[in-house]
């Protein structure tokens, strides 16, 4: 969350001559990042980023306070001159009973007051303008300049239009509507924080916006101030379920120092008594039944050191404690420190104690180390997962594949098969993003659909599947994907691709089956182990998705050597026809079977029904004689002939 | 004999000073030194020259056989080097080669492979964990509050199925942190088995959120680092994450932590690095010369605690940015629209 402010604002909460430019160095190193320091006439804003466990930051005073105490450390004088406030009687009257509900509202502060409506002064007008609040009338302005300066919401009700003597806290039921400030209608979820007067209508949505019924217009004589310190979550959920983010909303979520809100209350009725002729009315309600403990932190300045990597001495941490308004007291190096009520929602261990030192000794002055190894560091194989991933994807690139990243969480049609038997997200951002995906093809189709003007795609991906599992995670499946997509795309390019793919890795027992999924393509197994399919969608499109789980598991460096022989091989073709069911595997395992002699055998040319094969003939013995050759060659035939039918040409 | 010994030298030197091509230059060895040419078969008639002549002859027929040779291998070597010539004629250096295959690599591939190196070279390993993971090891272990804004609906993406009844509900990690949870757990075993924890881990992953918008991608990628010790502190936190910016944006860069709030780490920081454009002078692209690289902070003692670490005998620190982020930084590829990263247009991913 961000906060703007002028720094005129500033400084009449914070005595100091440091430049508006020092304020933002110091404050960006030590506390808080100042995004923008911009001029503003004779003046400055800044515009800064409060994190979400500094509420107490969204304010001028809380800025003020925090720059005194990192001004002061850094060596540049700096006073914080809190808010001075009266304290504020109220009178005997009988305006309005409050009851509240403990687990919804931590405090409530309220007073009603007679008022006159007009313009704000020019400079309430101009801080809040410049703090990106719109200024409307000196009433509403008011509630607004004293959240700026305290960060504290607060709230005013037009106590005629309120026309009850009571009002009572409790969480809006599921279905009741109410109509905001703003003129919206919403339909309440359940559990939002409301105000309901003695007709149980519903006049405040307390902590995040009011209503059209209760607020303030140009006819308002008599003002109920409200002061709500609510309990956080509730208003989160409120709050984001209606879509309703105002600046008291994202406060009020964050936790808020409820020691405040009295301090809001008293400063409000400053304000209207100055600005608007206020005159107070009613007796000061102060509902206060969620009071703030007090806490204490106990730490050793050896702990301190230990993680800071620094030795500061006790006396310096107290320093630095005292400073940011932590009473600390210390003995045999121990610190015990009291938490103030503004940073009781963020200070809880000895480590919180150790940021605050930290950061105000300055993170520039701790030095910079490598860690040592660790002790369990040794020869680890580099040879792992990553290395194969690597691997595979330097060799698709290099076979001229673009790789793709498509997301894994897809639309129905992108999923094949059952959506029951698919990861599904509860709450998906959209209906292009509902499944998990369990398969990769169907995004990369989507991507070669997607760049229709490409006569030619190569794309793959290397990316997880989700396969739902009763009752556990997932398990989650790294697969190889990838497509080709051109003028007559042939399968057995892509055949190729896995078989050169699968060599590299140094697996031999690659196999290829006829598609076991009823498509026109291959079924791949490495040995009996099933490792993916390769898919003829059409004549230009062919794709292939692995398992790479399964590569992992046999992938190797390993290195075999094979002496090379010193006698010359004999090698010769050998064309034959037979019929389309006589698979070339086939007849290569049966040329083969016929003589240890045969050292190698592959198809190198088919034409229409006629293959051919290159043979080669080898004896790592000895020299091979032509009667040898002949023989085994006589074999090889007959077989072909008497297994294949085929006819040799 | 001797004369005719000398008439084949001059023929066959005129010969070869003749042979236009390599091709003739080998007729013309054949002609003269083959199985059946002149000079072989000529010499083959020595016997029939008288014995007392024989030496003399002898010794002329081989300095015939050795200039015709060396005659050849000149200009077999003059020939070779013609060639060249008609070759470097005709090749013209400015048409286009013959290319080999050549695809490319995602951009989000090669920074992660960058980064792992970068990470892996001062001794940390790399590891993956579950996206698909338990609210527990997501946000329960990482010290969030039930009720955390990161734990909404809005923020996260839940699973449909039964809550587990001790790990939550089933969710798509909105951050790489949940592996700290996991790599801690996994070096409890090997405490157990009596040695010391000591982690240096760094996981990269696949990160899930609800937002999608110029600068959001639904999908995202982070890197996590985790290092757990004894005698860790902020300095080594510091040390490395300086390493890391010096190897991966350049040696000249600056880094510095500021004061920022996780809920999983205490202390918590923003690490910044020099703005590589203005070096740190400070200008339209960065915040007073700097930019922000993400995250980091000292690992929470809630969260050693939840798991199973001693917080009074180890300590670490962690951190978790987004890869497309440093990506982005480094590259200075002013990509008006993330999610142009995950659009998977070709005319994109084919210009890295």
């Amino acid at each position: 969350m961000n906060i703007k402010i002028l720094d005129s604002w500033l400084r009449d909460y914070l005595k100091t001559k440091a430049t508006p430019q020092k304020i933002e160095e110091v404050l960006s190193e030590t506390s808080v990042s100042v995004e923008r320091l911009e001029k503003y006439k004779d003046d400055f804003i800044y515009d800064i980023e409060v994190t979400t466990n500094r509420p107490d930051l969204m304010s001028v005073t809380g800025l003020a306070r925090e720059a005194s105490t990192v001004l002061n450390q850094r060596g540049v004088e700096a006073r914080f001159i809190p808010l001075k406030l009266q304290a504020e009687k109220g009178q005997k009257a009988d305006f309005i009973t409050i009851k509240n509900d403990p687990r919804l509202v931590n405090r409530i502060c309220a007073v009603v007051m007679d008022v006159r409506i007009k313009d704000s002064p020019n400079f309430i007008k101009e801080r809040l303008e410049n703090s990106g609040i719109r200024s409307l009338n000196n009433l509403i302005d008011i509630t607004n300049y004293v959240m700026r300066t305290l960060g504290h919401p607060s709230h005013i009700f037009d106590y005629d239009r309120l026309s009850t003597k009571l009002l009572i806290i409790r969480e809006a039921q599921k279905g009741e509507e109410i109509r905001t400030l703003d003129n919206k209608e919403h339909m309440l979820q359940g559990g939002e924080i409301v105000a309901v007067n003695d007709k149980n209508t519903i006049v405040d949505l307390l902590g995040i916006m009011g209503l059209e019924n209760s607020v303030v217009n140009g006819n308002t004589k008599r003002i109920l101030f409200f002061i709500d310190n609510n309990e956080k979550n509730h208003i989160r959920k409120a709050s984001m379920s209606l879509g309703i983010r105002t600046e008291a909303a994202v406060l009020n979520e964050k936790g808020l120092d409820s020691e405040l809100s009295y301090e809001a209350l008293l400063y409000g009725i400053k304000l209207y008594k100055e600005f608007a002729q206020g005159t107070v009315l009613s007796e000061i309600i102060d509902i206060y039944p969620n009071k703030l403990k007090e806490k204490t932190v106990t730490v050793s300045q050896e702990k301190i050191n230990k993680i800071i990597g620094v030795e500061i001495p006790a006396k310096k941490s107290s320093e630095i404690l005292k400073g940011l308004g932590f009473e600390n007291i210390v003995e045999n190096n121990i610190l015990k420190v009291n938490v103030p009520s503004f940073r009781s929602g963020d200070i809880e261990v000895g480590e919180d104690i150790a940021e605050e030192v930290a950061r105000i000794y300055g993170y520039g002055n701790i030095p910079q180390l490598l860690p040592p190894l660790p002790n369990n560091f040794g020869p680890k194989s580099y040879i792992n997962e990553f290395y194969w991933e690597k691997r595979a994807r330097k060799a698709m690139k290099y076979w001229g594949f673009t790789e793709c990243y498509t997301y894994s969480m897809v639309p129905g049609d992108l999923l094949e098969g059952p959506e029951e038997g698919a990861v599904e997200i509860e709450n998906p951002l959209s209906e292009e993003f509902v499944f998990m995906r369990r398969t990769l093809v169907p995004s990369l189709l989507k991507v070669a659909s997607e760049n229709k003007k490409r006569q030619e795609i190569k794309i793959f991906e290397l990316s997880k599947v989700y396969l739902k599992k009763e009752n556990r995670l997932p398990e989650e499946k790294l697969m190889l994907a990838g497509i080709i997509k051109k003028q007559n795309a042939s399968f057995y390019e892509i055949k190729g691709i896995v078989e050169q793919l699968i060599k590299d890795f140094g697996i031999s027992d690659l196999n290829f089956k006829e598609s076991e999924r009823g498509g026109l393509g291959s079924s791949l197994y490495i040995g009996k182990e099933y490792l993916g399919e390769i898919e003829v969608l059409n004549t230009d499109l062919v794709d292939f998705e692995i398992d790479f789980t399964i590569i992992l598991k046999y992938a190797n460096l390993k290195k075999t050597y094979k002496p090379i022989s010193k006698y010359p091989p004999v090698v010769e073709d050998i064309s034959l026809v037979a019929g389309n069911e006589v698979k070339t595997e086939n007849i290569i395992n049966e040329i083969k079977a016929q003589s240890v002699l045969v050292a190698d055998v592959y198809l190198f040319d088919q034409f229409e029904n006629s293959r051919s094969f290159r043979i080669t003939y080898l004896n790592p013995e000895k020299n091979l004689s032509s009667n040898e050759v002949s023989s085994v060659r006589k074999k090889i035939l007959t077989s072909l002939r008497e297994k294949f039918k085929a006819t040799i040409k | 004999m001797e004369e005719e010994l000398i008439s084949i030298k001059n023929t066959a030197l005129s010969f070869i000073l003749e042979a236009e091509d390599l091709k003739n230059l080998e007729e013309i060895k054949l002609q003269f030194l083959g199985k059946s040419g002149k000079l072989t078969l000529l010499i083959k008639e020595i016997t029939k020259v008288p014995p007392e002549k024989r030496k003399e002859v002898g010794m002329l027929a081989n300095e015939v056989k050795d200039a015709i040779e060396d005659a050849i291998k000149l200009r077999q070597e003059n020939l070779k080097h013609k060639t060249k010539t008609v070759l470097r004629q005709k090749i013209d250096v400015t048409n286009p080669g013959i290319l080999p295959p050549l695809g490319h690599e995602h951009l989000v591939t090669q920074a992660i492979e960058e980064i792992s190196g970068i990470f892996e070279k001062i001794g940390f390993t790399r590891v993956t964990y579950p996206e698909v993971e338990w609210d527990w090891f997501a946000f329960e272990a990482l010290n969030f509050p039930q009720g955390h804004p990161a734990r909404d609906d809005w923020e996260t993406f839940f699973i449909k199925g039964e809550k587990d009844p001790q790990k939550g509900a089933m969710l798509l990690t909105p951050h790489t942190s949940s592996g700290q949870i996991r790599e801690m757990q996994k070096a409890l075993i090997t405490e157990n088995k009596g040695e010391e924890v000591s982690i240096r881990m760094l996981n990269v992953a696949k990160c899930y959120r609800r937002q999608s918008d110029i600068s959001h991608t639904p999908m995202f990628h982070q890197f996590e680092t985790l290092v757990i010790d004894k005698n860790i502190s902020i300095s080594h936190l510091k040390g490395v994450l300086d390493y890391f910016a010096k190897s991966y944006f350049g040696q000249n860069r600056k880094t510095r932590i500021r004061p920022y709030h996780f809920q999983f780490t205490e202390p918590s920081f923003e690490v910044d690095v020099t703005c590589g454009v203005c070096n740190g002078k400070g200008c339209k692209l960065c915040k007073e010369g700097w930019l922000e690289m993400g995250g980091a902070g000292m690992v929470h003692p809630n969260v050693l605690k939840m798991s199973g670490i001693d917080p009074e005998k180890y300590r670490g620190f962690a951190s978790g940015w987004g890869v497309e982020r440093v990506l982005m930084m480094r590259e200075g590829l002013e990509i008006d629209d993330l999610r142009l990263l995950y659009s998977n247009n070709l005319d994109f991913l084919e210009q890295f």
